[in-house]
């Protein structure tokens, strides 16, 4: 099967149409996107990323595309394949929120379809249980562990509808 | 003093990991640390929903820590995965009022309000404070134990919203661990991320973050892992097993919660430190847990 996302392989031989000041303006509105422009390209997200030599286009390419306004930017695969670990958040020298970025740039990839099938599974079952998993109730009761306190799902079902969770991709 | 917490369990703990609820509750009990059943909890918010939508995972995240304000508790959580969301939210929530206003609008007709007043805690934040009772409690010496710590990456970072540690040299749980005697090993990848939020979008990726961090642990020449959160440890106690380096070597080692070795230390019984459920072996280091 082939994956609908990290289609942008390479740099090599690629046109971009246009430069979009718009798409720029978008992300850095995202949360932690205020700082978006302060970037000058140092890399050391990229020094200190564990997926640096995983990925086709490395975490201060996508800084560098979003300053450029490049929205295939959603395409590459840095966006699903950023593990969340904050070290280049953490360490940027110009205190650019570049993990938080990525999470709005997974939201907006997400409406568009470009996602890897795990997180449609994943969001199905917040949806219907509220929980990512179910409890494994023989092994509570080996340790005589009480039973997890019950939710009632109506409650959380009432907010996602709320913020359309399951119609995200409407919006496009 | 008794401290008095509702406890977040998350999904992972109930669902894979019981015996780490279960050695906590332990630790708890012989601390005097009240933990309180967090009643209606749903999944923390977790990074999962924060990658698909943001104002959802504000929304489910925000309920949570409103269903404890509402009842006057603080929150605490052995899990770095809920402890990094709900820290997360409150942060968002306490620094943006639009996103604030918009959860408060959806949490309105359940009769819950975010305002931010209620605490939220990692366990070991909470054991560190007690350092001083647990050294006192130290029975069982936990001598020839090298542990690679792994504190995982919310625990700690970005430490503006984790507000615990040294984000770039992190001490404070390795300290907990050297009170029972055993040693906290120096190894080249301990900060690195274990790789398991990639396993929903590419496992091989995070198998092979896992095996490079099992190089630099075993090149350490630790005996065990030692964690403070199950989604890390999904990779260390479930992805770890057979696990080898490129030229064939396993590079197997023991995965242990840090409330399991101090339980451990602290002479509490091994039932409910439910070692049994560890799935990677513990046969190295059976003898010196006294197991």
């Amino acid at each position: 099967m082939t994956e609908s996302w990290g289609q942008l392989k390479t740099f090599t031989g690629k046109k971009f149409k246009a430069l979009d000041a718009e798409f720029t303006k978008e992300v850095s509105n995202l949360i932690g996107g205020k700082d978006l422009t302060a970037c000058f390209q140092c890399a050391k997200c990229s020094a200190g990323c564990p997926v640096s030599d995983k990925v086709n286009i490395q975490i201060h390419e996508v800084m560098r595309m979003l300053l450029f306004g490049l929205k295939e930017v959603l395409e590459t695969d840095m966006v699903w394949l950023c593990s969340t670990c904050y070290t280049c958040q953490e360490r940027c020298p110009q205190g650019i929120d570049i993990t938080d970025i990525l999470f709005g740039l997974k939201n907006m990839a997400f409406k568009k379809g470009i996602t890897p099938t795990g997180y449609l599974g994943a969001r199905q079952s917040l949806y219907d249980t509220g929980r990512l998993y179910e409890p494994t109730d023989w092994e509570r009761d080996d340790l005589g562990l009480d039973p997890v306190p019950e939710l009632n799902i109506k409650d959380t079902k009432m907010m996602l509808d709320k913020m359309k969770l399951m119609k995200l991709e409407e919006d496009e | 003093m008794t401290q008095s917490y509702e406890v977040f369990l998350g999904c992972a703990i109930p669902s894979r990991f019981n015996n780490y609820e279960s050695s906590m509750r332990a630790v708890a009990k012989a601390l005097d640390i009240e933990l309180i059943d967090f009643e209606g909890a749903s999944c923390c918010g977790t990074v999962v929903l924060k990658s698909i939508d943001e104002n959802s995972w504000l929304s489910m995240s925000g309920r949570n820590i409103a269903l404890a304000e509402q009842r006057g508790h603080d929150i605490v959580t052995p899990c770095n995965g809920c402890f990094g969301s709900l820290k997360d939210t409150n942060h968002v929530l306490h620094d943006d009022a639009t996103y604030r206003e918009k959860v408060n609008a959806a949490l309105k007709p359940l009769g819950l309000e975010y305002t931010g007043k209620t605490k939220i805690r990692h366990f070991v934040e909470v054991l560190y404070d007690l350092r001083g009772e647990i050294e006192k409690k130290i029975v069982h010496r936990l001598d020839g134990l090298r542990v690679a710590f792994h504190p995982g990456c919310h625990l700690i970072r970005p430490s503006n919203v984790a507000g615990f540690d040294d984000p770039e040299l992190p001490r404070k749980v390795d300290e907990l661990i050297e009170l029972t005697g055993a040693k906290s090993v120096h190894w080249d990848m301990k900060l690195r991320c274990c790789g398991s939020p990639l396993l929903i979008a590419s496992e091989a990726v995070a198998v092979k973050i896992l095996q490079e961090k099992m190089i630099s642990a075993n090149g350490a020449g630790a005996n065990c892992v030692v964690t403070n959160c199950p989604a890390c440890h999904t990779q260390f106690d479930i992805q770890q097993l057979g696990l080898k380096d490129d030229a064939g070597n396993s590079l197997e080692l023991p995965a242990l919660f840090v409330t399991q070795i101090l339980g451990a230390a602290m002479g509490i019984d091994s039932e409910p430190l439910g070692f049994e459920l560890n799935r990677v072996s513990l046969d190295p280091i059976r003898d010196i847990l006294g197991i």
